[in-house]
């Protein structure tokens, strides 16, 4: 049975009533080619958001880290889940990464040179999509370990990334709230590594939604660890929470892993304490974990204009 | 000047091979290659079974193939991994690959000499001797070069640039542009038809009738919403448009361009080749399928494929050519 089946023709279908009825009436036909990807990765994206809900949501409810009275601040994480994972950001993945992608090997094909893939590398991977997959996703983790780390070790940097520790009702939803800035930096550095190791966008959707589905889960206001071993496999929402403790928040952090904890324990930056610590960051102003969107966004300005000229 | 009648004649060949009646052996033995773009990979479907036989891996995202001239390769264009694929034309294994910026249309002139090759992402449109694919000429034409045709002496090319509503007429003789107009919303599909160049206009519902000599829109036939691509019927007689956002092919008359008849494709008709026993097979972009249709009853058969199939191939019989 094919499982990415009833996905792609979610895809198709919005493809063929919603998205190229709008580009002909926009007169935005030439984009036609590229829509298509973006339909698939949008509708991806509302399967990620949907299936993340549907395991992490019980989970919250069963066993959770903390209880509130009321969780407005909650609703804004929606928006920024949302906006990552089904409008905006896939459309900029799309529009630049390939146009961007396109561009770079097309001119590297011209000098004779080939950009460098893994299939090339180890011919045996063609035709072996779970392998490569898995492959790939360690390169792209341990350079997210790094843009994570780094975001932390600049103060600029923190000012914008600031805004995603800010939360103090911290749950699965968390996981895409970021500044808009930090974003587009999160977005170009994971563009020249994948563009470094010839990542293709949409070769693997499937697996790219289990990866993500893990970042939400990490996120999760629930009590649950893997155990020894598995916490030593795969980022948990007990070891990624220590990463979001209130006492963590800033430069000298924990727990930086996206989705392996590999990288943390190699570079001495794991914690495994059985602990669940509260979370948020108290440097930062309460616009950035309680006001609105657009409040956020303008306190992770403020916060970056202060800290580059203080 | 070398004498092109030995291509011309093994092309003519191919074309009885590709229209000729077969027989239920011949058929069996034949398959189908369909180009999945949304998964790099090429689906290989019995021509008689209507099932698919096997997948073959490629590298990114392929997307069109062409015979070569002297039909001992198909051509297949890899654009995101930049290579050009070299496959048996009968079994479709992969022979070869070479290093190729970009290839996403490819269309050999019709003296079998130049392969012209569509950069849509990279706005160039190359120029290569067939055989070495040697890079002859680059021609940088804004924006998404897409489809292309020739002129019979294969002096001219024209290429369609989807982004900046042009049709552009290369002189492939000198290298340079002769002209380039507009001719309607993001064009797509070039045909060179009783000297005249027919353009699917996908942005608007009809095919441009353009003067090769300036440019010039002499008039326009509605066909439908989206108009995509076009391709010539084996007798001749029928030219069928592709409509994109209508969902259909539409069939006009060779000569006069009269609109004929409308079938219902759904799913996103892209490509299309003729089968021997007079069906169509389609490839359906946003259906993960290939759909048969038969003209003469408008019975439309599905085939489950790979994700957005866009280049479609009918293999050549596996026996020695004659």
């Amino acid at each position: 049975m094919n499982v990415t089946l009833p996905f792609d023709l979610v895809a198709g279908w919005l493809q063929q009533h919603a998205v190229l009825p709008l580009l002909y009436a926009l007169d935005l036909m030439d984009w036609e080619e590229i829509s298509f990807g973006w339909s698939l990765f949008a509708v991806y994206g509302l399967a990620q958001v949907i299936i993340a809900y549907a395991i992490c949501l019980p989970l919250e409810r069963w066993r959770p880290v903390e209880r509130w009275p009321d969780q407005k601040a909650v609703s804004v994480d929606i928006v920024y889940t949302l906006i990552a994972r089904v409008g905006l950001l896939p459309l900029l993945t799309f529009v630049v990464f390939t146009q961007v992608q396109y561009a770079l090997n097309g001119w590297l094909a011209d000098h004779n040179l080939v950009a460098p893939t893994l299939e090339r590398l180890v011919p045996q991977l063609l035709g072996q999509p779970v392998l490569t997959f898995l492959i790939y996703a360690i390169i792209l983790d341990f350079a997210e370990y790094w843009r994570h780390r780094l975001s932390h070790i600049f103060n600029w940097w923190y000012a914008l990334h600031a805004l995603h520790h800010a939360q103090r009702q911290m749950t699965f939803w968390s996981d895409d709230r970021n500044h808009l800035l930090d974003e587009v930096i999160g977005f170009v550095w994971f563009m020249a590594v994948a563009l470094l190791i010839g990542v293709p966008p949409m070769q693997f959707p499937l697996l790219v939604l289990l990866l993500r589905l893990l970042e939400s889960l990490s996120h999760a206001n629930v009590r649950l660890n893997f155990g020894w071993l598995g916490e030593r496999l795969l980022v948990s929402p007990r070891f990624h929470r220590a990463h979001h403790g209130m006492l963590a928040a800033g430069v000298r952090s924990v727990n930086y892993g996206a989705v392996l904890p590999w990288w943390d324990m190699l570079f001495h930056t794991a914690d495994f304490s059985a602990d669940y610590a509260q979370t948020g960051d108290p440097t930062a102003e309460e616009a950035m974990a309680t006001g609105s969107y657009a409040a956020q966004q303008w306190a992770g300005l403020r916060r970056l204009v202060r800290t580059v000229a203080p | 000047m070398r004498s092109s009648m030995p291509k011309i004649l093994l092309g003519l060949c191919f074309s009885w091979l590709l229209a000729a009646p077969l027989t239920g052996a011949e058929a069996a033995d034949r398959s189908v290659l369909v180009v999945n773009s949304g998964e790099a990979s090429l689906s290989v479907i019995g021509l008689a079974s209507q099932t698919e036989t096997g997948r073959i891996p490629v590298l990114r995202e392929p997307h069109h193939v062409m015979l070569t001239p002297d039909g001992k390769d198909l051509l297949l264009g890899d654009t995101a991994a930049n290579e050009l694929l070299f496959l048996d034309p009968s079994s479709f294994a992969i022979r070869k690959r070479i290093t190729m910026a970009d290839p996403y249309q490819l269309g050999f002139s019709p003296d079998g000499r130049m392969l012209v090759v569509t950069g849509l992402a990279r706005a160039q449109v190359d120029v290569y001797e067939a055989g070495t694919y040697r890079l002859l000429h680059r021609f940088p034409l804004q924006s998404m070069p897409s489809h292309i045709d020739f002129t019979p002496d294969s002096g001219t090319a024209f290429v369609s640039l989807q982004g900046t509503g042009k049709l552009v007429a290369l002189d492939l003789r000198a290298m340079t542009v002769k002209w380039d107009v507009i001719v309607g919303k993001a064009p797509a599909g070039v045909m060179y038809q009783n000297g005249r160049v027919l353009v699917a206009i996908m942005g608007e519902d009809n095919v441009a009738v353009v003067n090769p000599a300036n440019g010039a829109v002499e008039r326009r036939v509605r066909t439908g919403r989206g108009a995509h691509q076009l391709f010539r019927s084996p007798d001749g007689k029928l030219i069928y448009v592709n409509n994109r956002v209508d969902s259909s092919t539409v069939t006009l008359d060779a000569t006069s361009l009269a609109p004929i008849h409308t079938y219902p494709i759904p799913g996103g008709p892209d490509d299309l080749v003729f089968a021997p026993d007079g069906r169509i097979w389609f490839t359906l972009r946003f259906a993960r399928q290939v759909g048969v249709l038969d003209p003469r009853t408008g019975k439309l058969e599905l085939i489950a494929v790979g994700r957005s199939p866009h280049g479609i191939f009918l293999g050549l019989p596996a026996r020695p050519v004659s």
